[in-house]
């Protein structure tokens, strides 16, 4: 083997300079990673794979979609906390990580991350199997006050389809039964065959609604959607809820402030582009864009709620470190 | 004790290992049967089987003959093989992938001469600069990096 | 129904849908053939590339992945004994003792064929009963999917001829590899002794890629080395008599719609789809015969239903996203996101009011499988040179593929680590003799046995549900019945195999 050795090194060298790419200075000059961490298929990867194709127009390098899944999303945010704060890693956040962090499942705090813009908000719709009774919000309110703890809602426990029909509970005074189903999918075929009565959905749900497979009870946004305009919003009904879903883009702490600038500015100008205001219409979901400042506003407030709803509902673990 | 013993012995510890550890598990709030409800089953049911496995071993007069094989090939590739998973995010792909078709083709079947040795060169430059060009470029899967070497 | 069946194969037969089903059937064959690629990653991958097309020539495309992803998997698990995807497993246990036997060519034209005639006839099911079927499906509550899943296990611990209880133990490993790492309700580390690497749990791909893949190339490598070479195999004859072998299946008429229906049952039901289809379709095979003992020595009927399940399974998955909109496992969520990227929200009333769409995929699907029989002939030459590769070549370049693709199914090394854990556990378990398929299954059912028992239980809180709910019960009664049938199997064959010395290579 000695006498290979230097042959050996001499090969490496070889390789590496085969192997290597061109270096350059300028930010960026090789492919970024936007780290979702849910399955592709799933909304978060839908919501993000046409904004990749538009913010990579902008930024000027290939912006790759990695879906790096497990430990209820909590893997991935791991993952981009790791990484090199150089710019090469993005992370597709959402309202989530503030739950995981408040009920012990991962170490990840949203202030791990430096924002750069929000981008999409998803707004709830309290959605009902067609196997249940009510044609309104008012009889499944009389229902569910007469029978307290027996209506079942579908929702992955402790993440935001949990923390909405909470505050629908608390708001009205009723009581459900909760059963865990983990992601939309799962939720909406559960609802579909009648085996739980109630979930939070969102309008992209909109045609099984048409075709009587499934119902809108109301919309948790200010005002009704032109989406589906005879659904009534929950402030219509009297409970002072508007809820949505923000997902947004953040970078490890300590990403130079040049390269974060240059990835906002990019962030801009892609959600301006007409044709992903069309992408999100088809994901019932409705562009919104923060900058840096904004979104690191809007984290703020949604990690105050977060620790507030944990707390009443008893989910509050103390996080770990 | 036979071959069918030791790997019911095996199982056996390992179920009562996690066994022990579903035991500091918390309950979880709002599910009734918690974390450790399930495993918890599981694993005294594979507790279960394994202890069966072990008796039946003792019961069992005929042994089968185990056939004879030569493991220092299978040994020296695991080996080879860890070496490269671990020195995967050190060194990045490019690198730890060259590496790791060389030696393991020159462990395999030695080279003969110098021509030997030029065929597992190319196959292993080759190999690393395929499979790189593959995925990171083409199919825009990004491939470890090294945080060692940086490349 | 079917005059709108017949207008939408002469649209998709145009050039324009063409040229895109063939680069997807071409793409899915190549990615099915390398192990560690899936076709949920291929079909990831061929899914930007679509987002410039006509929804139909983009869903065209993308069903061409799905077809020709079986078929190129089922390559590898003939040739190298690797399943090239989750789909071909069970191809494996006959397919690659057939290609040994000296005979690749009739193991790899036995799984096309069957693969073309279980996709066709799954394509007539497809088209037949997409809504009564799915309306069944929808009855399934967590009770009868947790019935569902141990009926499944009961018949694949049952696969194994050596001894039954290490059929169960292994099925019993898989499950409790699932246990460990995140639970699946909340999240919570469990059993994770405090590590972070053990808290994300194993993802499947990496122990199927790990068992399969180590346990082949090790038995290999135990044959050679203290100065042996390993010599490549000599080129195989790959040419074979096409109505000999479309005989073969045909003559079975049984068996292949049984597999079909096998297939297209699971593939209609959320959740499983063909990484269990398969399996359990070999196990029906071999419950239903007159000599089970012959399976996994290398039988046509092996192959002939566990690749006409596959293929029939992707007919199943479609139904669901066609009627429901909900994806029946990876492969179809992704399908279902390009969809909706196009505009188009399948639902119920997808394929009333979108025939052309929804009966275009119908086209698509049908008519990727004439086209994936011509492209298997004409790649039939390169997989002649895989098998005349010399080993020392072979297996590092195998290997890193391995890793490329553990590594790419969620991007982190975490998964090349459970690669070489799982590697070293199944060249073990192979060498103590223990199956792999039961282990492989309970890994694939793990997390969703647990999710809906505790659904059921957070449901309604009584446990006799699960017997008095009709399917449910009829489930469990079939698990029973499963394993009575698999122990009175397997004590007529110790008592044919009595006084012969049981071999102690270990099947798989």
């Amino acid at each position: 083997m000695k006498r290979l050795a230097p042959a050996l090194a001499l090969l490496v060298a070889f390789a590496a300079v085969s192997l290597a790419q061109p270096a350059a200075a300028a930010y960026p000059d090789r492919p970024v990673k936007l780290i979702v961490p849910w399955a592709a298929g799933g909304d978060t990867d839908a919501i993000f794979r046409p904004f990749g194709i538009q913010i990579q127009k902008h930024l000027g390098a290939t912006v790759v979609v990695a879906n790096v899944t497990g430990a209820s999303g909590t893997k991935g945010a791991r993952e981009a906390k790791a990484a090199p704060p150089d710019g090469y890693t993005i992370y597709a956040m959402h309202d989530y990580i503030h739950l995981t962090y408040y009920t012990g499942v991962a170490g990840v705090k949203y202030s791990d991350f430096d924002p750069i813009c929000s981008v999409s908000s998803t707004p709830a719709i309290l959605t009902a199997s067609p196997k249940t009774p009510w044609k309104s919000w008012q009889e499944f309110i009389a229902d569910a006050k007469k029978r307290p703890g027996q209506i079942t809602a579908a929702v992955t426990l402790g993440s935001t389809s949990h923390i909405f029909p909470a505050l629908v509970e608390r708001a009205a005074g009723i009581k459900f039964k909760y059963v865990s189903y983990e992601g939309l999918a799962p939720r909406m075929n559960a609802l579909l065959g009648g085996h739980v009565d109630l979930g939070e959905s969102n309008l992209t749900q909109k045609g099984k609604v048409q075709a009587g497979q499934l119902k809108f009870l109301a919309i948790a946004t200010e005002k009704r959607s032109p989406e589906a305009p005879s659904v009534p919003t929950l402030k219509e009904v009297g409970l002072n809820i508007v809820y949505d879903v923000t997902r947004g883009l953040v970078v490890p702490k300590k990403t130079p402030g040049a390269v974060q600038a240059k990835l906002e500015a990019a962030c801009k100008k892609a959600a301006a582009e007409p044709k992903f205001a069309a992408d999100m219409a088809l994901q019932g979901t409705e562009v919104r864009l923060l900058d840096r400042k904004g979104y690191a506003a809007y984290l703020k407030k949604t990690d105050d709620l977060s620790l507030n709803k944990t707390k009443e509902l008893g989910l509050f673990k103390a996080p770990k470190n | 004790m036979g071959r069918d013993g030791a790997a019911g012995l095996v199982c056996l510890a390992g179920s009562l290992v996690l066994l022990w550890a579903t035991l500091h598990l918390s309950k979880a709030p709002l599910v009734p049967i918690g974390p450790a409800f399930y495993p918890r089953i599981l694993l005294s049911v594979s507790a279960g089987l394994s202890v069966l496995l072990i008796a039946s071993d003792f019961l069992r007069r005929r042994r089968p003959a185990a056939r004879e094989a030569r493991y220092r090939l299978v040994v020296l590739t695991f080996l080879i093989f860890g070496g490269y998973v671990f020195l995967l995010s050190p060194l990045g792909y490019r690198v730890s992938t060259f590496l790791f078709t060389l030696i393991l083709q020159a462990v395999i079947e030695p080279p003969r001469g110098g021509k030997g040795w030029l065929r597992v060169l190319a196959v292993a430059l080759a190999a690393t600069a395929v499979t790189y060009y593959a995925f990171e470029i083409y199919l825009f899967v990004l491939l470890p990096r090294g945080w060692a070497t940086g490349f | 129904m079917f005059s709108q069946l017949l207008t939408s194969l002469a649209e998709v037969a145009q050039l324009k849908f063409m040229i895109p089903l063939v680069i997807g059937t071409w793409t899915g064959l190549i990615g099915g053939a390398i192990p560690g690629v899936t076709i949920t990653m291929t079909i990831i991958l061929v899914l930007p590339f679509t987002f410039g097309l006509d929804p139909l020539q983009g869903l065209a495309a993308m069903t061409g992945v799905y077809v020709g992803g079986c078929a190129g998997g089922l390559v590898t698990a003939v040739l190298l004994g690797i399943p090239g995807t989750p789909a071909a497993i069970a191809t494996t246990f006959d397919g690659f003792p057939m290609a040994r036997k000296g005979e690749p060519g009739r193991a790899i034209w036995l799984g096309t064929w069957a693969s073309f005639f279980g996709g066709l006839l799954g394509a007539i099911f497809l088209v037949g009963l997409t809504l009564p079927l799915a309306r069944f499906a929808l009855r399934f509550g967590p009770w009868e999917f947790f019935s569902l899943f141990i009926f499944a296990l009961s018949m694949v611990a049952g696969l194994t001829e050596q001894s039954l209880l290490k059929g169960f133990i292994s099925g019993t490993i898989g499950l409790a590899i699932t246990v460990i790492g995140s639970d699946p309700i909340m999240g919570a580390p469990r059993l994770d002794f405090g590590s972070e690497f053990l808290s994300g749990g194993f993802q499947f791909l990496p122990v199927l890629i790990g068992v399969f893949a180590f346990a082949q190339i090790m038995t290999d490598l135990e044959k050679a080395g203290d100065g042996r070479r390993l010599e490549a195999q000599a080129a195989p004859d790959l040419s074979v008599s096409h109505p000999a072998v479309v005989w073969e299946i045909l003559k079975r008429p049984f068996l292949l719609v049984w597999s079909t229906l096998v297939g297209i049952l699971i593939g209609v039901l959320p959740a499983i789809g063909s990484s269990a289809a398969n399996v359990m379709a070999y196990d029906q095979a071999k419950k239903i015969s007159k000599h089970p003992e012959k399976f996994g020595t290398g039988i046509p009927e092996g192959v002939i239903a566990a690749e006409s399940s596959n293929n029939a399974n992707v007919a199943g998955s479609l139904v669901t996203i066609m009627a429901f909109g909900i994806p029946g496992d990876a492969v179809t969520a992704v399908m279902l996101g390009a969809m909706i990227i196009h505009g188009i929200q399948p639902g119920p009333l997808f394929i009333t009011q979108q025939p052309r769409v929804s009966y275009g995929i119908f086209a698509a699907y049908i008519l990727a499988h004439p086209v994936m029989m011509v492209l298997q002939w004409l790649s039939a030459r390169f997989y002649l040179r895989i098998v005349t590769v010399p080993k020392a070549i072979l297996f590092p370049v195998v290997l890193v593929l391995c890793v490329v693709g553990a590594f790419a199914l969620n991007n982190t090394v975490d998964n090349v680590y459970a690669l070489l854990i799982f590697g070293v556990l199944g060249y073990l378990m192979v060498k103590f003799g223990f199956p792999l398929a039961p282990l492989i299954l309970g890994v694939i059912l793990g997390d969703e046995i647990e999710k809906n028992l505790i659904r059921a239980i957070m449901t309604d809180p009584d446990p006799w549900l699960f017997l008095t709910r009709p399917i449910s019960g009829v489930l469990l009664a079939l698990s029973v019945g499963s394993i009575a049938l698999a122990l009175w199997q397997h004590r007529r064959t110790q008592a044919r195999l009595a006084g012969v010395e049981p071999e102690a290579e270990a099947d798989f």
